[in-house]
């Protein structure tokens, strides 16, 4: 029974080498530790979570029951879904014709001040400080039939417009509203860019006879190249996933006209509370902003974000 | 190197998520994941240690109780009150008060991490939704033992009684109504209508009261959530409509018919002929009600006591302002019906018998109590010291022409600061249970044909109706089994 145990044939040398490695690095491992566990206990999990759940049917008391594809057949058969993705494209190319221009212009024009620079960095910055529900309160008045734009439009002989009720501008209020409050985020990260710019390429031009749109178009656009690219692709996944002011606003209305992806996957987890649905809707979505993410690291890594 | 370690952490992590993932509360068998919760009690549930019978006032029981939201100062003062004068009963109870509100998108989450307190609120509509997922417990037993269960107003009483077991305890109710504010009818030299008042009343005052240049409506539909809905569905039933009909196990819509027709026009009109509702018609309850207590429209529709408490204690409206009327109907041979809504007590299916039996003894507590009555006398003269006013509901767990309604009248009677609904309207008003299978779905595709309608001049109202019904019955009826 007790055989003699065979010496490790390991040679010395080798695994002298390899236990000091473990324990160079154990503390910086340690450090890792809490950030990794918050990691995986808040990000991970529920990505993970959600894949298993979308193949089944949840029920928190009584049980969930495998259902296979069910939940993705359901998705593809909803009608909504297809209103819902047409909605959000749509959504994203008003926030880029209407709002991605906004913090680059800034920017600009700022860096371009001599006087009064802070004061205007700051009131630029100042709506994204403004707690959503003053937001949404703040807008539908601006945006009530009698509020300050339907009067100018009024004094000024135009009609007046339902900015949140009719289809056609419902969409379009919604994002001249999030463009107003969030493009000062963007714009501090522009600013720090273009005042990163050395001086002495703007003297030169200024010597060469160029004039500020020759300065802006040869030197200071081309120099956050790559920063405007990062941002375009964080915005594309970021807005891809709003759902919060068609919520608060009009709750997906009128008639759908509102109803974006993320907020028909909320729709389907509080309002139906059917989760196994909802999780495939949202593992669909990961797996196309997935895409969207490995091409931003991989730009990202390429240009050096360009700053 | 460093990518073989990248590698490995990664690694590490994918497998560790996994098995988080696997491990989670329900593993996908069909195992309830929520246990009973443990008692904190005597531990008398273990069936070995029943021989003797004890008294429920001896055991050490603790429950959690719905508990008014901070902002509801006066009634958390009555809840304390009420704890109080229980305690003094029920010494070795202890009771952890919850302010956590029955709403549909938490209760799902709140079962599953049973966190629900042992008594929460829910609304008349929620009754077949809990009972199906098994969220309300079958108190039908306790009920039974009741001594006031016979008292109790079966108009309300009967929505929580499923295939005659009990699964909630009514507080109080309403029917759906017509609020008008009177003074703006004045300002403007409308007449008044008269209680018994028709579908073209409703039109022509709102007609006559509305500025849209001003941006006064005449009346505010709710036209955003499912709340559009179930505004509509008043019309409906005025009409004569049905949401659905129940025969031969099948649930069939029945919205689109020539009732549901003629309601949808009658909306159609308000928006399109009269100008009558307001530019910005996307407003929930919130927001119709909201607008009713700032002046902005001079009627909405809703359960009258919300809308009073916001236009009287909030708006600072007078009482002799706001008149409450039933819903109007459709012509000289209608009835003026409302939906029937109200509030509702539940107790957690999760909670041992010991919890649900005390829960319902501190539910039932002040019920047809003259200790009850009392602590809401000293609520109305609180009140009155502020300045503020008391707003009884329309239906009570007690029917008002009983002893014990009679003794509740003489309290009201004898302040001014309650308001009082007029006995001529309430006499016509007639209320009409919500339809009983997937009555939210139902209401969440009516809002959707409402927004057409409302944002579409010259809608095809038929073929909106019959595409609606289509997709309710597809969609939702067609998988419903009737026993």
């Amino acid at each position: 029974m007790n055989q003699p145990v065979a010496p490790n044939p390991i040679p010395l040398d080798a695994s002298y080498r390899k236990t000091p490695k473990w324990r160079k690095h154990i503390w910086g491992y340690l450090f890792l530790l809490p950030a990794a566990v918050i990691f995986i206990m808040f990000l991970w999990v529920p990505i993970v979570k959600g894949m298993f759940y979308s193949f089944y049917d949840i029920d928190f008391v009584k049980g969930n029951t495998f259902v296979g594809f069910d939940n993705y057949r359901t998705v593809f058969d909803d009608g909504d879904v297809w209103i819902a993705v047409k909605n959000t494209l749509y959504y994203m190319f008003l926030c880029i014709v209407i709002g991605f221009w906004v913090p680059i212009l800034f920017a600009i024009a700022i860096s371009e001040l001599r006087r009064f620079q802070g004061f205007v960095r700051v009131a630029a910055y100042l709506p994204n400080v403004v707690p959503a529900v003053v937001l949404y309160g703040l807008w539908r008045w601006f945006y009530d039939p009698v509020g300050p734009i339907n009067g100018f439009l009024t004094q000024t002989g135009a009609e007046s417009i339902s900015f949140l009720t009719d289809r056609a501008w419902s969409m379009i209020s919604l994002v001249l509203m999030e463009t107003w409050q969030q493009f000062g985020s963007a714009m501090l990260i522009y600013l720090a860019a273009v005042l990163s710019i050395p001086k002495d390429w703007y003297e030169a031009a200024e010597i060469d006879g160029a004039g500020i749109f020759r300065r802006i178009w040869h030197i200071t656009l081309p120099s956050i190249r790559g920063l405007i690219l990062l941002l375009f692709l964080l915005q594309l996944i970021g807005t891809s996933q709003g759902f919060q002011s068609q919520l608060a606003l009009l709750d997906g209305g009128p008639n759908k006209a509102t109803l974006t992806y993320a907020l028909l996957i909320v729709k389907y987890a509080t309002a139906k509370l059917d989760y196994g649905v909802a999780s495939a809707l949202g593992v669909l979505m990961f797996l196309v902003l997935g895409g969207l993410a490995v091409l931003q690291y991989r730009l990202n890594n390429k240009g050096g974000a360009g700053v | 190197m460093l990518k073989k370690n990248v590698v490995t952490m990664l690694c590490l992590v994918l497998v560790f998520s996994v098995l988080a993932a696997c491990s989670g509360g329900n593993s996908g068998g069909n195992e309830p994941s929520n246990q009973p919760s443990a008692s904190s009690n005597s531990g008398s549930n273990t069936p070995s240690e029943e021989p003797k019978e004890e008294d429920i006032k001896d055991k050490k029981v603790t429950i959690s109780i719905y508990y008014p939201l901070p902002d509801q100062v006066e009634n958390r003062k009555l809840e304390d009150e009420k704890i109080a004068r229980f305690l003094k009963e029920y010494p070795n109870v202890e009771i952890v008060k919850s302010d956590w509100h029955y709403n549909p998108a938490e209760i799902g989450i709140k079962m599953a991490a049973n966190e629900a307190p042992t008594v929460f609120n829910t609304w008349a509509t929620e009754a077949k939704f809990l009972i199906e997922r098994g969220w309300a417990a079958d108190i039908t037993d306790i009920w039974n033992n009741y001594e006031h269960k016979d008292q109790i107003n079966p108009v309300l009483q009967n929505q929580f009684i499923i295939d005659g077991k009990v699964y909630g305890v009514a507080q109080k109710g309403y029917v759906v109504t017509t609020v008008l504010n009177k003074k703006m009818l004045d300002e403007k030299g409308v007449a008044v209508p008269g209680y018994d008042w028709t579908w073209d009343d409703m039109l022509n005052t709102a007609k006559a009261v509305a500025d849209p240049s001003k941006g006064i409506s005449g009346i505010a539909p709710m036209g955003k959530g499912n709340e559009a809905g179930w505004n509509w569905t008043n019309f409906l039933f005025q009409a004569g409509g049905e949401i659905q009909t129940v025969e031969g196990g099948k649930v069939t819509a029945a919205f689109n018919s020539a009732a549901g027709f003629k309601a949808l026009e009658f909306y159609n009109k308000l928006r399109w002929e009269a100008d009558a509702i307001p530019q910005d018609w996307a407003l929930g309850w919130g927001d119709a009600v909201g607008a009713f207590a700032q002046g902005r429209t001079a009627m909405v529709i809703a359960g009258a006591d919300g809308v009073l408490e916001q236009a009287l204690n909030q708006g600072g409206m007078k009482p002799e302002d706001v008149l409450t009327y039933p819903m109007p109907k459709a012509d000289a041979n209608g009835k003026h019906t409302g939906v029937l809504g109200g509030d509702y007590l539940v107790i957690n299916p999760n909670a041992t018998k010991d919890e649900q039996e005390i829960a319902f003894r501190y539910i039932t507590f002040d019920y047809f109590s003259d200790k009850g009555l009392e602590s809401l006398e000293a609520d109305i003269q609180a009140r009155q010291t502020e300045g503020k006013y008391y707003i009884p509901a329309q239906l009570n767990y007690y029917s008002n022409d009983s002893e014990y309604g009679q003794k509740a009248k003489a309290v009201f009677d004898k302040y001014d600061n309650v308001y009082k609904y007029a006995p001529e309207s309430d006499a016509l008003l007639d209320g009409k249970p919500e339809a009983q299978y997937n009555t939210q779905d139902y209401y969440g595709e009516m809002t959707n044909v409402l927004q057409e309608v409302f944002s579409k001049k010259g809608a095809d109202l038929q073929g909106l109706l019959d595409s609606a019904a289509k997709l309710v019955q597809e969609k939702f009826y067609d998988a419903i089994v009737v026993e």
